[in-house]
C-alpha cells in the first residue's frame, strides 16, 4: 500500500554519484599517491590547485545517489564519520573550502544541477528552497543578533516584502513553533532561550520560507529527551503547509527514525550500504551493519537481554579496508569482502543493499 | 549592573591613593631632588665666579647654611615625608596641582598647554589605525593564506620590530631637507610664522608638519590590532552561527558584515575605553626627534629635572583617565554584547 503510494509521488531531488573529499594531510602510512593516479578527475584537480600538494584525500562522501520524493521523510542514519552530515552539507553545498570539495556529483532540482550554480545563483535556493536545522542549538544562533531580527534577515532576503510585514510573519512563525509571547521575544538574545526553545527558532528560521526540502542534522541530539518528540513532531506538523514540500532528516537515533521516516538510508565509510522502506528496513534488514545497528538497540518484546554493540569502532577515514568498508567490524566477513567492494543492488522492489552475500 | 559600576567607582579612590602614595615616596626618596640640584645649580655658578680663588671642590660649603635651610623650606623637605603627602593630597582635593618648580607656573596650566599637541596627534593616530587595521584585518582573514595576507603581514610585523623614532630620524634625514630630499620640515608643531598664513596655507603647513610625526607614532600599532581583528574574524567565520547564515542564502557579504564582523568587534571594542587617554597621548623620543612640544616630552623633562609637582600633576591625570577609561571598556563591553551582565 504504502509502495504503490510513493510510486505515484514524483522526484523532487536526485543526488547522483555525489563524491565529497577533504583533502587533509597525511601520515606516509596513509599516502596512496596509485590512488590519486586512477582517478583522471582527482588527477586534474591535484594538478590545477596548489593547495592540495602533498595533501590526500579523505573520501568524506564517496559515490552517493539517492532520490528524495515529493513530500517523504528520508532518514539517513550511522555512526559518527559514516559521512552522513557531508552528503547533506553537499547538497546545500556548505562544505568548508578548503579543506574540502565537491569533487563530482550533481544534484537535480527542478531540472537544474545546483551543483553547477555560482554561488549567487545558489544563494536563491538556500532558505528559500532548502533550509537547514542544525545538531547545536547553542551555537547555531547569532549571539549578538536579536531572535526576531535573525529570522526576518532570512524573510527579508527571499521576499519581496517589508520590514513591518516580515516582522509580522516572523512573529507568526515564532508563534508556531509554540514559543509563548512571541511578540516580546522577536527582540530577546539566544542566550535568553533554552536549548529546545533555540531549536524552536532554528526549525521557525528554516521553515519561514517553507523550502521545498528540510534537512535537519541531528536536530534533537543535544535535547533532553522530553523536547526531542517536540521538536521532531513540529517539524513534521509545519512540513505540511507546503504539500511536496520533504525532510531529510540525518540521525543516529533509530528511535527516531522508526518514528518519523518513510524511508532509511544506512551509511558507513562514506557509501550507503542500504536503502529500504522503514519498515523493510526494520523487519527485515539485510546488511550485516544495519542488523548490528538494530540489535544494539533495546528490544521491549526481549527484556533482560544484552544489548548487542557492534565490535570495533569505524577505522580512520584514510585507513578504509579496499573492499567492503564494513569488512573490519564485520562478523560475517569472507575473502571476497576484503578485495572487491561490492555494489549497490536493489536486493527487493526498493530494497537497496552493498553486501556480497547478496550479490 | 548599575551596582557593578558604582562598585567601579568606588573602587578608584584606593587604587588611586595607593598608585599616588607609591609614586611620591619612589619620587622623593631617590636621591639628586630639586633641592640637590638648585644647590648644584648655584654651587657651578658660584664655581665660574671664583676659578680666581682656586675654591671650588665639591662641598656645599661655599654656599651659606642659612640659604640651604631656605632652600629647603621653599621646597617642602623640612616636613617628614607623609606630611609633605598629606598637604600634596590636602591641596589635590581643593583641585590645586601646586607650581611647577621649573616653569614657575601652576602646574595645570603646564599640563593643559601641551594638551592641544597630543589630542592632534593621538586623535589622528587612533582614528587611523582604526581606520587602517579594522578592514584590513577582515581582507586578511576572508582571503587568509593568499599572497597579500602574507605580504601584508610581513609588512606589518616590519613596522611593529622598528622603533617609532628610529623612523622617524631617517625619514627626516631622507625628507627633511637635508641630504636627499626637501618634501617635509625637520620637525616643530607648525611652522613660526604660521599665523600669517591664509586659512588653506594654514591647514597646509599643518598637514606638512603632520604626516612625518604620524606616521612614526603609528608605525608600530598596526600589527596588534590587524592581526588581532584577523584573528577575531577567522575564529568567528568557523562558527556555527556562520554556517547558519550562509544557509539562509545570505550573501557573502552580509555574512561577513553582517554576522562575523560583529562578533570579532567584541574584542577590538573594549579597547575604545581608552580613548579617554588620548588626551595624554605621546612619546618622548618621537616628540624629541620631531621637536614637538607634547606631553611625553613634559613628563620626560620633569622627571629629568625633579619637577616633583610636574610629575605628580601627569600622574594624577593619566592614572585617573586609565582607571576612567577601564570602566567605559566596560561599559562598551556590555552594550556591544549583550550576552556580557555584570555582578
Amino acid at each position: 500500500m504504502r509502495q504503490k503510494t510513493r510510486m505515484e509521488k514524483k522526484k523532487l531531488f536526485e543526488i547522483k554519484n555525489i563524491r565529497t573529499y577533504f583533502f587533509v594531510e597525511a601520515t606516509d602510512k596513509q599516502i596512496s599517491d596509485d590512488n590519486i593516479k586512477q582517478d583522471p578527475r582527482l588527477k586534474e584537480l591535484y594538478e590545477s590547485d596548489k593547495y592540495l600538494k602533498g595533501k590526500v584525500p579523505a573520501k568524506a562522501v564517496d559515490d552517493v545517489s539517492f532520490n528524495i520524493y515529493e513530500g517523504e521523510v528520508l532518514g539517513i542514519v550511522g555512526e559518527s564519520g559514516s559521512g552522513k552530515s557531508v552528503t547533506a552539507y553537499s547538497i546545500t553545498r556548505l562544505i568548508p573550502d578548503p579543506p574540502g570539495k565537491i569533487v563530482s556529483g550533481e544534484v537535480i532540482y527542478k531540472g537544474k544541477d545546483l551543483l553547477k550554480l555560482s554561488f549567487d545563483e545558489m544563494k536563491e535556493y538556500r532558505g528559500k528552497e532548502i533550509a537547514m536545522i542544525f545538531q547545536e542549538p547553542m551555537t547555531s544562533l547569532n549571539p549578538v543578533m536579536k531572535i526576531g531580527d535573525q529570522i526576518m534577515e532570512v524573510i527579508l532576503n527571499h521576499e519581496d516584502i517589508n520590514k513591518e510585514d516580515a516582522f509580522k510573519k516572523a512573529t507568526k512563525m515564532l508563534e508556531l513553533v509554540g514559543i509563548p509571547s512571541p511578540e516580546k521575544r522577536m527582540k530577546d538574545y539566544p542566550h535568553q532561550f533554552s536549548g529546545g526553545m533555540r531549536q524552536r527558532v532554528m526549525i521557525a528560521m528554516a521553515l519561514s520560507c517553507h523550502p521545498a526540502l528540510l534537512i535537519a542534522d541531528e536536530p534533537t541530539t543535544a535535547l533532553d529527551v522530553t523536547i526531542q518528540a517536540q521538536i521532531i513532531e513540529l517539524m513534521l506538523k509545519l512540513k505540511k503547509e507546503r504539500e511536496e514540500a520533504a525532510i531529510l532528516l540525518i540521525t543516529h537515533n533509530l528511535g527516531v527514525v522508526a518514528e518519523t521516516c518513510d524511508r532509511v538510508i544506512v551509511m558507513y565509510g562514506g557509501k550507503i550500504q542500504e536503502i529500504a522502506d522503514v519498515n523493510a528496513l526494520f523487519e527485515s534488514p539485510f546488511h550485516p551493519y544495519t542488523e548490528g545497528l538494530l540489535s544494539s538497540l533495546p528490544n521491549p518484546d526481549k527484556p533482560k537481554t544484552k544489548l548487542r554493540a557492534i565490535p570495533g569502532i569505524i577505522p580512520h577515514i584514510l585507513e578504509l579496508p579496499k573492499g567492503c568498508k564494513f569488512a573490519t567490524r564485520c562478523e560475517k566477513v569472507f575473502e571476497k569482502c576484503w578485495e572487491t567492494e561490492p555494489d549497490l543492488i536493489e536486493k527487493e522492489d526498493k530494497h537497496f543493499v552493498r553486501c556480497h552475500l547478496f550479490s | 549592573m548599575t551596582s557593578y559600576f558604582i562598585r567601579r567607582f568606588l573602587l578608584i579612590i584606593p587604587t588611586f591613593f595607593g598608585i599616588t602614595l607609591i609614586t611620591f615616596l619612589i619620587l622623593q626618596i631617590v636621591p639628586g631632588g630639586p633641592l640637590e640640584m638648585e644647590i648644584m645649580k648655584i654651587r657651578m655658578g658660584g664655581n665660574k665666579g671664583g676659578t680666581e680663588s682656586g675654591s671650588g671642590g665639591n662641598s656645599t660649603q661655599n654656599i651659606p647654611q642659612s640659604a640651604v635651610e631656605e632652600l629647603t623650606k621653599f621646597y617642602g623637605f623640612d616636613k617628614p615625608i607623609q606630611e609633605r603627602y598629606v598637604i600634596w593630597v590636602t591641596n589635590l582635593l581643593k583641585l590645586d596641582l601646586g607650581k611647577s618648580y621649573v616653569y614657575a607656573e601652576p602646574v595645570s596650566d603646564v599640563i593643559v598647554s601641551r594638551f592641544p599637541v597630543s589630542i592632534y596627534f593621538g586623535l589622528i593616530g587612533f582614528i587611523l589605525t582604526y581606520l587602517i587595521c579594522v578592514p584590513l584585518g577582515v581582507y586578511k582573514a576572508v582571503k587568509n593564506g593568499s599572497t597579500f595576507d602574507f605580504i601584508s603581514s610581513a609588512l606589518v610585523f616590519i613596522g611593529y620590530a622598528i622603533p617609532g623614532f628610529a623612523f622617524g630620524a631617517l625619514m627626516l634625514v631622507l625628507l627633511g631637507g637635508g641630504s636627499f630630499f626637501d618634501v617635509f620640515p625637520l620637525g616643530g608643531f607648525r611652522s613660526s610664522d604660521f599665523e600669517s598664513l591664509s586659512f588653506f596655507g594654514k591647514i597646509a603647513d599643518q598637514i606638512n608638519h603632520t604626516i612625518l610625526p604620524v606616521v612614526s607614532y603609528l608605525i608600530g600599532s598596526f600589527a596588534t590590532l590587524t592581526i588581532l581583528t584577523k584573528n577575531s574574524v577567522i575564529e568567528n567565520l568557523s562558527q556555527d552561527y556562520i554556517r547558519t547564515a550562509f544557509s539562509k542564502g545570505l550573501s557573502e557579504k552580509r555574512v561577513i558584515f553582517g554576522h562575523a564582523l560583529r562578533n570579532s568587534l567584541i574584542p577590538i571594542s573594549t579597547g575604545l575605553g581608552h580613548a579617554i587617554s588620548l588626551v595624554l597621548a605621546g612619546s618622548v623620543l618621537i616628540e624629541k626627534v620631531f621637536n614637538i612640544n607634547g606631553i611625553g616630552l613634559l613628563s620626560f623633562d620633569s622627571i629629568v629635572q625633579r619637577d616633583y609637582p610636574v610629575v605628580m600633576g601627569i600622574l594624577v591625570i593619566s592614572t585617573l583617565l586609565l582607571l576612567v577609561g577601564n570602566i567605559i571598556s566596560d561599559i562598551i563591553y556590555a552594550l556591544v554584547d549583550p550576552r556580557i551582565r555584570f555582578k
